[in-house]
């Protein structure tokens, strides 16, 4: 990896820390507007991947679209 | 003919999908997460400056079969058409290629821990990938914290088309996120992806000049990639919905770049909803790449996705959910409508439509 | 309206966490509006088993649970057993668009401020709570499955037969 490589992982390690410190937690009955669909990160995985395939068909960079979490945290 | 016949393979999935959903309609429910219960067939064609043409169905099919167990399959046609100049030297008629994949994977709750387990197999005129793949998300803190992990494992074989010699690639990929709410209308998430990619990655399609000679290019056979991401969601007043992504992605090939988009989604009452983003990608080209080659370089390419170049994408999309259902589609479902225009400082410009219906197996 | 969420907030701070016998926790106290406007309390059903269920209308297993639980109290009605889904939606106009059009008998009490799953200590959603006739808490149930009714049919008929 190089040092610029390594600097980002670093940071990502500290964001990471502190995001999970510094928050209110949200009741599971009050998750009524996280639970939104315009609130999900890839409310259509279909979508999405189509769209990861063609940019990644005309563009150098990859990477970053299979993220989870969020919604409406239910059972 | 290939239109023909991807807008024939487009009518017999669709059919497919209504009976489908009309087959399990009858089945008893037993899964906890009806909106991952469905079936989704979307159209889109996507044209651009360089004599590319791309028609693609896809359909994707969720079903749960117990409260612990799901099964996600999706599987697509891509009939390509292309009229670029790296085809017209031999096909001046211009040349078509169809990339067929079929993926699928099944996914197993414990408790606040859900694993998966999948592939994907993909097939074109001259290039085949099987990729293996496996994933493990967990929530924390009443779900206001999800942890999630993945790695992918894919051999592919590239064909020197003319030639018939295949070549071998393999690529690995691992990721891990971070999601966290940050307030009731706030949520945000990081990640960070490592990909390692082994074998030929060169372009056969594709010449460069090298001392006035018109050769195909030479790309070194390891590429380390690194993406970080960071994207946000942030439920406005108004039923107005922001998102905001950013990428920093480095490559030992030292193609580094940031991605960014911000989008607004608006609802105007439950039936419709409609999103603008807009997204800048802006890249430095590999460290081998020139406009024209001279002497002996060890690695030299005329793949444009390695050039340096920023892009401008604009989206414009349209969800339309009736109460009532959908013309002849069941209650819940709902009409994706989409327009993209992708423009670069390369003159490349690009246009893709996508339309899609997604219907739930059980009502709402 | 206002005034009687904040009466309940305070009943139900009052009456958290208190043990009953045989170490079951009492059921918090709980007054809040049906439909029709008319104020029901949790107490005032002392003497009946009582299922008591968090829902709304954003939470799809929640949904997916509505017509079980409906089902549950036209099974049982007869036999002192009564459901209260109690709506936490912040909006009245969400848990109403999926209430209309439905068929349902049991009663749906509205709750925007969410003082019931506040009483009941509520961490996830949805979740249903099982009260018998003295209001102790007797069984609970985080999320939901048609493979569990059995186990509920159970539960009631256990506290039924206990009521009797």
């Amino acid at each position: 990896m190089t040092t610029t490589g390594r600097l980002m992982a670093v940071l990502a390690m500290l964001a990471l820390g502190a995001a999970s410190t510094a928050c209110a937690t949200v009741q599971p009955w009050q998750r009524g507007r996280l639970a939104n669909r315009c609130m999900q990160f890839s409310p259509d995985p279909a979508l999405t991947a189509f769209a990861g395939h063609w940019q990644e068909s005309r563009e150098g960079a990859a990477g970053g679209l299979g993220l989870q979490g969020g919604g409406c945290g239910c059972k | 003919m290939a239109a023909s016949r991807v807008l024939l393979v487009g009518v017999l999935a669709t059919v497919l999908a209504v009976a489908v959903v009309v087959f399990l309609d009858g089945t008893q429910p037993k899964a906890q997460d009806i909106q991952a219960e469905s079936v989704g067939v979307m159209f889109h064609t996507f044209v651009d400056s360089r004599g590319v043409t791309v028609l693609s169905p896809t359909v994707d099919f969720g079903k749960d079969f117990t409260n612990r167990t799901g099964l996600r399959v999706g599987f697509g046609v891509d009939a390509i058409s292309a009229a670029s100049d790296s085809c017209a030297r031999c096909h001046q008629e211009g040349a078509t290629n169809t990339r067929a994949y079929l993926n699928g994977s099944l996914i197993k709750t414990y408790g606040d821990t859900k694993v998966s387990v999948g592939g994907e197999y993909s097939r074109e005129n001259f290039y085949q990938a099987t990729t293996l793949s496996t994933s493990i998300t967990r929530s924390l803190n009443q779900a206001n914290t999800t942890v999630a992990g993945g790695y992918s494992f894919s051999w592919n074989r590239p064909q020197l088309h003319p030639d018939t010699i295949v070549e071998k690639q393999s690529s690995q990929t691992a990721y891990a996120t971070m999601t966290q709410t940050l307030s009731k209308s706030t949520i945000a998430q990081l990640g960070y992806e490592l990909g390692h990619v082994t074998g030929y990655q060169s372009n056969p399609f594709l010449r460069t000049s090298v001392d006035h000679i018109k050769m195909v290019g030479v790309h070194p056979d390891v590429r380390t990639r690194h993406a970080l991401t960071a994207r946000l969601r942030q439920a406005l007043p108004g039923a107005t919905y922001l998102e905001a992504d950013f990428r920093r992605y480095l490559d030992d090939w030292q193609v580094h770049a940031n991605t960014w988009s911000a989008g607004l989604s608006h609802e105007f009452g439950p039936k419709l909803t409609l999103s603008g983003i807009y997204r800048r990608h802006a890249q430095q080209g590999a460290y081998f790449y020139e406009p024209a080659y001279t002497g002996s370089p060890q690695y030299y390419t005329a793949d444009f996705r390695i050039f340096p170049f920023d892009s401008n994408l604009f989206t414009g999309r349209m969800i339309l959910t009736p109460s009532d259902g959908l013309m002849m589609f069941p209650a819940g479902s709902s009409l994706t409508a989409q327009y993209e225009f992708y423009k670069s400082t390369t003159d490349f410009e690009s246009a893709i439509f996508t339309i899609g219906v997604r219907m739930p197996l059980r009502r709402p | 309206m206002k005034f009687l969420q904040v009466l309940a907030a305070i009943a139900v701070l009052g009456s958290m966490s208190v043990a009953a016998s045989g170490g079951n926790r009492v059921a918090p106290t709980l007054s809040l509006p049906d439909r029709d406007g008319a104020t029901i309390s949790l107490q005032s059903l002392k003497g009946k088993v009582v299922l008591v269920d968090i829902w709304a209308s954003w939470c799809i297993p929640c949904r997916a649970a509505f017509p079980a639980y409906d089902s549950l109290y036209r099974q049982y009605r007869d036999q002192g057993f009564e459901v209260l889904a109690i709506n936490v939606d912040e909006t009245r106009s969400a848990a109403d668009r999926f209430l209309s059009g439905r068929e349902f008998q049991m009663r749906v009490l509205f709750d925007p401020a969410g003082v019931a799953p506040t009483g009941f200590n509520v961490r996830a959603m949805p979740t249903s709570y099982l009260v018998d006739k003295q209001g102790a808490i007797r069984f609970s149930h985080e999320g939901f499955t048609d493979k569990a009714l059995p186990q509920y049919r159970r539960e009631v008929e256990q506290l039924i037969q206990e009521a009797r």
